[in-house]
C-alpha cells in the first residue's frame, strides 16, 4: 500500500522540494556575495563562515536530494561539500583563535563555532565508519541553523575577563561541545531508528505538526495588542540587548507580524487536527488533506520567515514600556529565528519522509543496527557529560570558591546527566530497546538543547558569559 | 505479628532497592531542580526583586513551601538522602550475586550449560591436545587470559578478560555516594565569606554570606595588590601578594590571581575583586601665590593633614567627596563610587585667624576667591585600593573530587571494559567423533562479541586443520620411513 502511494506520487513534487531548497541556497549565496563585496578582504573570518554556511547548506541540499531521488552520487558530493564546509569552519576557528589569542570558547558565538565543527566531524564519522549515509539530512540543518545564528551573534574579539582565564575552562567547554555533539548525533540516529522501526508516516505527521505548532505557540507568547509581535530592542553600537533595569529587557513591538504568526500557527496546527479526525474516523481523505495542509504550512512558514527577516533585520519601532522609538535587529531575536528556520526544516523532513520513505528505508542501516549505534553514541556522550560537569565544577571551585552553587546552567547540566543516566539504567537493567529507548534519546537531546540555549537566554545565572 | 513487621520491613527494603523506585526518585529530583531554576531563588535574588516578581500571597506560598530556596530546603535534602538510600539498597541487593560471579567464575561448563549456551560451536579435532593447544593460542591472541582445568580424565580450557567489569557499576554507585557524602558534609560544615584588605592591612575577621562574622585562628595580610587592564579598559588580571600570619609569624606567602587561590589549613583565599576604597591615599597639589612673588610649590597631603605654605598660611585637606552633587547651594556626596570626585581644602591664616574654603575642581558657586593668598591646582589623586578576597572552607570537597575520579574510572569500566568469557571442552559428539566444544559470553555489547567469537572459531578451526594435515604428512612420512 505504502509502496503504491510512493509510486503514485509524481516525480515533479520531489523536484519542487529540491527547487525550494535550491532557492534557499541561492539566497544564501547572494547574501554571501553581498558580504564579500562589502568587506573587500577575501580570507577573513566572516567570509570563511559564509563559505562554511554555503557548503553546509549545499551538503544539506544534496543529502535531501539523495533522500528524494536516491541517486548515490549525491551522497558522494554531499560528503565532499561537508568536507569543504568543515575546512572553512576550521579556518574560521583558527582565524578566531589566532586573533583572540585563546581557544574559541569564551562566548556563545565561539561555542557555536566549535559545536558546529564537532557536529560536522561526527557526521562524517557516522557516515564513513558506521555507514549511516543520510545522517546529514538531520545534522546538516542543525549545523546550518548554528551557522546562521553565528552570523547574528558574531561579536568582536573580546579579551577574556579574569574569571575565564583558565585551562580548566577550555577543558570544560571542549568536553561540553563533544558531549553535546554526540547527543545531537544520538538524536538523529534515534529519529532514523523510528523510521526503520516502521513507525507510521502519520505519526511523524502528527509529531512534526505538533513541533511546529508548539514553536509558533511559543513565538506567539510575544503577541501584543492589535496584532503586534514584541521583540527585544537592540543597541547596534554596543551590540547588546537594551535593558530597562538589571535583568529587564526592553521590548519593541513590530506591528502586524503577530497576526501573520497566528495565521501560520493555524496552518501548521491543521495537520494535527486532521490527524486526530483520521484517528477517529480512519478516513483516508483526512490524511490527504493533512499532507496538503503541510505543504501550505511550509509556504506560509517561508512567508513568515521572509517577513520576519525583512522587518526585524533593522528598523525602528515603538515600545509599550518606554517612550520613543528603538531599533531592533535579528541578533536580538535568535530564538524566534531558530524557531522559524527549525519549523521549516522539520516540515521539509516530513515531506521527504512522505515521498521517499521506501528509498530512505532501503538506504538506512537496519533498525537493530541503528538502535545499537544510538546506544553506543550515548555510551560516548555520557562519560563526556560526566567529565564536562566535573571539569566545570573544578573550575568553579578555583574561581568562585565553590564547586557547586546550583546556578541554573549547573542544575540543567545535572538534569541532562540524570536523564541520560535514566536511559542507561532502563536499557541495561530493564532491557529497554527500540522505541522506548529512542524516545528517551530524543528527550535527552531536547534537554541538552534547553541547557545550551534556553538556560542562557531564559534563566539568569553565573554563566552569563555564555 | 513479628512476622508481619519482618515481612513489611523486607518489602520496604525490596521496594527501596527496586529500579522503579530509583527512576521515580530521579524524576522527582529532575522536576524539583528544574523548578528551582525557573522560580527565583532566595540568596541569589534580592528580596526587592522577589517582591516585584511575585504577588505577596504567591511569595508567602512559595516561601512556605520552600520553593524560593529549593536547593537548601529540608525536603530537597531528604530527597537526595532517599536517592542515596535507594542506590545503597539496590547495590546491596544486587551485589552478592555479582560478587559470586566475580569471585567464583564458572570455569568448567557441564552438559546443561553446554546445551543452553547462546554462542557455541563445535570443531572436529584429531585429538584433545591439538584442539586445546590451538584454542589456547587463539584465546591468547585475542587478549584473553586462559587456564587449563582438570576434568575427570582430560583437560578443558577457560579464558576470560576484564572480569572487573562485573563490579564496575558498583564503583560508579560508590563514587556517586562519595560525591553525595562530600556534598552533605559541605552543606553542614562549609562556610564562605568575603574580606577586603587594602595594602598593608591584615585581618582575621571574615564577613560571612549570612551577615555574621567569623574569626580565623590566624590572620591574612595583603602586602601588595594590583590590576592590569586591556587597552579597552576591561580588567585583564588581578593579583594580590598575601601572607598568612599565624602566632605572630609569617608562615606562608603567595601571590594569588583569579583561578589560583591560596590555601592554608583548609581555608581558601580567592582573588575575587579589586577596586578603590573610595578614600584618598595621597593628594598632590600645586600651590601658587596669588601675588606671584615666589614660584609655585608642590605639596602632598593625606586626608586631614595640614601643611604650612609660609610662615602665616597653612592648608588642611578637610574632606574628600568621591561623587559630588550640588543641590540647594550645598555640596553632597551622591555615592561612594569615585566617579565625580571633589576635594575640600581649608586654608587658615594664623595672624588673622581667618579660614577660606577651597574646592577642587572649581565648582560653580564655590570658586576660589581671587583675594586668597594662594591658588591651588590638583596635580594627582592617589586613591586607596583594596583587594577583595573570597574566603571559603569546604571540608567535604576532597570526598567530592575523589568521587569524581572514581566515577571516571567506573564509567570507563562500565562502558569500555567487556567481561568476555570463553570455554573450550574436548568432547565426543553423538556420532562418537572427537570434537572441541567452544562457548562464549560477554556481559555487554553481545553483537560485536558474537562477531569476535565467530572469528575465534574460524581461527581455531583453520589451525586445527593445518595441524592435523601436518600430522598426517608426518605420519605418512614415518610410515614411509618404516617401510
Amino acid at each position: 500500500m505504502a509502496r503504491a502511494t510512493a509510486e503514485r506520487q509524481p516525480a515533479a513534487t520531489g523536484t519542487a522540494l529540491v527547487v525550494m531548497v535550491g532557492l534557499g541556497v541561492t539566497f544564501l549565496l547572494f547574501m554571501a556575495f553581498l558580504n564579500v563585496v562589502k568587506s573587500g578582504n577575501l580570507l577573513n573570518e566572516s567570509n570563511l563562515l559564509y563559505a562554511s554556511l554555503i557548503f553546509y547548506a549545499g551538503a544539506g541540499t544534496l543529502y535531501l536530494g539523495f533522500g528524494v531521488t536516491g541517486i548515490p552520487s549525491y551522497v558522494r558530493f554531499a560528503s565532499l561539500a561537508t568536507w569543504a564546509g568543515l575546512a572553512a569552519n576550521t579556518g574560521a576557528i583558527a582565524h578566531r583563535w589566532y586573533e583572540a589569542g585563546h581557544p574559541p570558547f569564551a562566548s556563545i558565538y565561539e561555542m557555536l563555532l566549535s559545536f558546529v565543527w564537532t557536529l560536522a566531524v561526527l557526521t562524517l564519522v557516522a557516515e564513513k565508519r558506521y555507514g549511516v549515509k543520510v545522517i546529514g539530512t538531520i545534522t546538516m540543518p542543525v549545523a546550518i541553523v548554528g551557522v546562521v545564528l553565528m552570523q547574528l551573534l558574531r561579536t568582536d574579539v573580546h579579551p577574556l575577563v579574569p574569571a575565564l582565564q583558565s585551562t580548566w575552562l577550555h577543558v570544560h567547554v571542549t568536553l561540553a561541545m563533544l558531549a553535546y555533539a554526540a547527543c545531537a548525533l544520538s538524536f538523529a540516529l534515534a529519529m532514523m531508528f523510528l523510521i526503520q522501526d516502521k513507525m507510521t508516516t502519520e505519526t511523524f505527521l502528527a509529531a512534526s505538526s505538533l513541533f511546529t505548532a508548539a514553536t509558533y505557540a511559543g513565538i506567539l507568547t510575544r503577541f501584543e495588542k492589535w496584532g503586534g509581535l514584541s521583540v527585544v530592542a537592540w543597541n547596534t553600537e554596543e551590540k547588546s540587548e537594551v535593558f530597562l533595569s538589571k535583568g529587564v529587557r526592553l521590548f519593541v513591538v513590530i506591528p502586524d507580524l503577530g497576526w501573520l504568526m497566528a495565521i501560520v500557527l493555524l496552518a501548521v496546527a491543521a495537520p494535527l487536527v486532521f490527524y486526530v479526525i483520521w484517528r477517529k474516523t480512519r478516513d483516508g481523505r483526512c490524511v490527504e488533506m493533512a499532507n496538503r495542509a503541510v505543504f501550505i504550512g511550509i509556504l506560509l512558514q517561508a512567508l513568515a520567515l521572509i517577513f520576519f527577516l525583512l522587518r526585524a533585520r533593522s528598523g525602528q519601532y515603538g515600545s509599550l514600556d518606554a517612550d520613543g522609538v528603538f531599533t531592533t535587529s535579528l541578533a536580538a531575536s535568535p530564538f524566534i529565528l531558530t524557531g522559524l528556520v527549525g519549523g521549516i526544516f522539520v516540515s521539509l523532513l516530513y515531506l521527504l519522509l512522505l515521498w521517499r520513505r521506501q528509498d530512505l528505508e532501503r538506504m538506512l542501516p537496519s533498525a537493530d543496527e541503528l538502535d545499537r549505534i544510538t546506544y553506543r553514541t550515548i555510551a560516548i556522550a555520557f562519560p563526556l557529560l560526566t567529565l564536562m560537569i566535573a571539569a566545570g565544577a573544578y573550575w568553579a571551585n578555583r574561581t568562585w570558591g565553590s564547586y557547586w552553587s546550583w546556578d541554573p546552567k549547573e542544575t540543567w547540566a545535572a538534569i541532562t546527566w540524570l536523564v541520560y543516566a535514566g536511559y542507561l539504567h532502563m536499557r541495561i537493567t530493564r532491557g529497554w530497546r527500540g522505541r522506548r529507548a529512542a524516545y528517551f534519546a530524543i528527550l535527552g537531546f531536547a534537554v541538552v538543547m534547553f541547557t545550551f540555549f534556553g538556560v542562557t537566554y531564559l534563566l539568569p545565572g553565573l554563566h552569563s558569559y555564555a | 505479628m513479628v512476622a508481619d513487621i519482618q515481612s513489611a520491613v523486607r518489602k520496604f527494603w525490596q521496594t527501596l532497592g527496586a529500579i522503579k523506585t530509583g527512576v521515580v526518585l530521579l524524576i522527582a529530583v529532575v522536576i524539583v531542580s528544574a523548578a528551582g531554576t525557573v522560580i527565583l531563588q532566595r540568596p541569589a535574588t534580592d528580596a526587592d526583586d522577589l517582591q516585584r516578581a511575585y504577588s505577596p500571597q504567591m511569595l508567602r506560598l512559595l516561601d512556605a513551601l520552600g520553593l524560593t530556596n529549593v536547593f537548601h530546603a529540608w525536603w530537597f535534602v531528604l530527597l537526595l538522602v532517599l536517592v542515596s538510600a535507594s542506590i545503597i539498597a539496590a547495590s546491596i541487593q544486587r551485589f552478592p550475586n555479582s560478587w559470586r560471579y566475580f569471585s567464583r567464575p564458572y570455569k568448567s561448563p557441564d552438559d546443561t550449560f553446554r546445551k543452553a549456551a547462546a554462542m557455541q560451536a563445535e570443531i572436529a579435532i584429531p585429538d584433545e591436545e591439538t584442539g586445546l593447544a590451538a584454542a589456547e593460542r587463539a584465546f591468547q591472541r585475542a587478549g584473553l587470559k586462559s587456564e587449563r582445568l582438570v576434568r575427570e580424565n582430560s583437560f578443558s580450557l577457560f579464558a576470560e578478560r576484564f572480569r572487573i567489569s562485573e563490579l564496575a557499576v558498583y564503583i560508579v554507585h560508590a563514587s556517586l555516594l562519595l560525591i553525595f557524602f562530600g556534598g552533605i558534609v559541605d552543606a553542614l560544615y562549609s562556610w564562605s565569606g568575603f574580606v577586603a584588605l587594602s595594602r598593608g592591612e591584615s585581618s582575621s575577621q571574615i564577613e560571612l554570606r549570612n551577615g555574621t562574622t567569623r574569626s580565623l585562628p590566624f590572620s591574612i595580610r595583603c602586602d601588595a595588590a594590583g590590576e592590569e587592564k586591556y587597552a579597552d579598559g576591561t580588567p585583564k588580571r588581578w593579583w594580590s601578594k598575601l601572607a598568612v600570619v599565624d602566632a605572630g609569624r609569617d608562615v606562608l606567602q603567595k601571590e594569588i590571581v583569579v583561578n589560583d587561590p591560596l590555601v592554608y589549613h583548609g581555608v581558601r583565599f580567592y582573588q575575587a575583586s579589586y577596586g578603590n576604597t573610595g578614600k584618598v591615599e595621597q593628594l598632590t597639589l600645586a600651590a601658587a601665590p596669588t601675588d606671584g612673588r615666589t614660584a609655585s610649590k608642590e605639596i602632598r597631603l593625606a586626608l586631614s593633614d595640614t601643611v604650612a605654605l609660609d610662615a602665616d598660611t597653612s592648608v588642611r585637606f578637610a574632606e574628600f567627596i568621591p561623587d559630588y552633587v550640588v543641590a540647594d547651594g550645598q555640596i553632597y556626596a551622591r555615592s561612594s563610587q569615585v566617579e565625580n570626585p571633589a576635594v575640600h581644602l581649608v586654608m587658615e591664616s594664623k595672624k588673622s585667624g581667618r579660614s577660606v574654603d577651597v574646592w577642587l575642581p572649581a565648582i560653580a558657586g564655590f570658586e576660589q576667591s581671587a583675594s586668597s593668598p594662594y591658588q591651588f591646582k590638583a596635580r594627582d589623586l592617589q586613591l586607596g585600593y583594596f583587594t577583595g578576597l573570597q574566603v571559603s572552607h569546604e571540608p567535604g570537597q576532597w570526598a567530592v573530587w575523589a568521587g569524581v575520579i572514581l566515577m571516571g574510572f567506573g564509567l570507563a569500566a562500565v562502558f569500555y571494559l567487556v567481561h568476555a568469557r570463553c570455554w573450550a571442552v574436548p568432547v565426543r559428539n553423538r556420532r562418537g567423533q572427537m570434537v572441541l566444544w567452544l562457548g562464549g559470553t560477554a556481559n555487554r555489547n553481545r553483537d560485536s562479541f558474537e562477531q569476535r567469537f565467530q572469528r575465534l572459531v574460524e581461527e581455531i578451526e583453520s589451525e586445527v586443520k593445518l595441524r592435523s594435515a601436518t600430522q598426517q604428512v608426518e605420519a605418512q612420512a614415518t610410515s614411509m620411513a618404516a617401510r
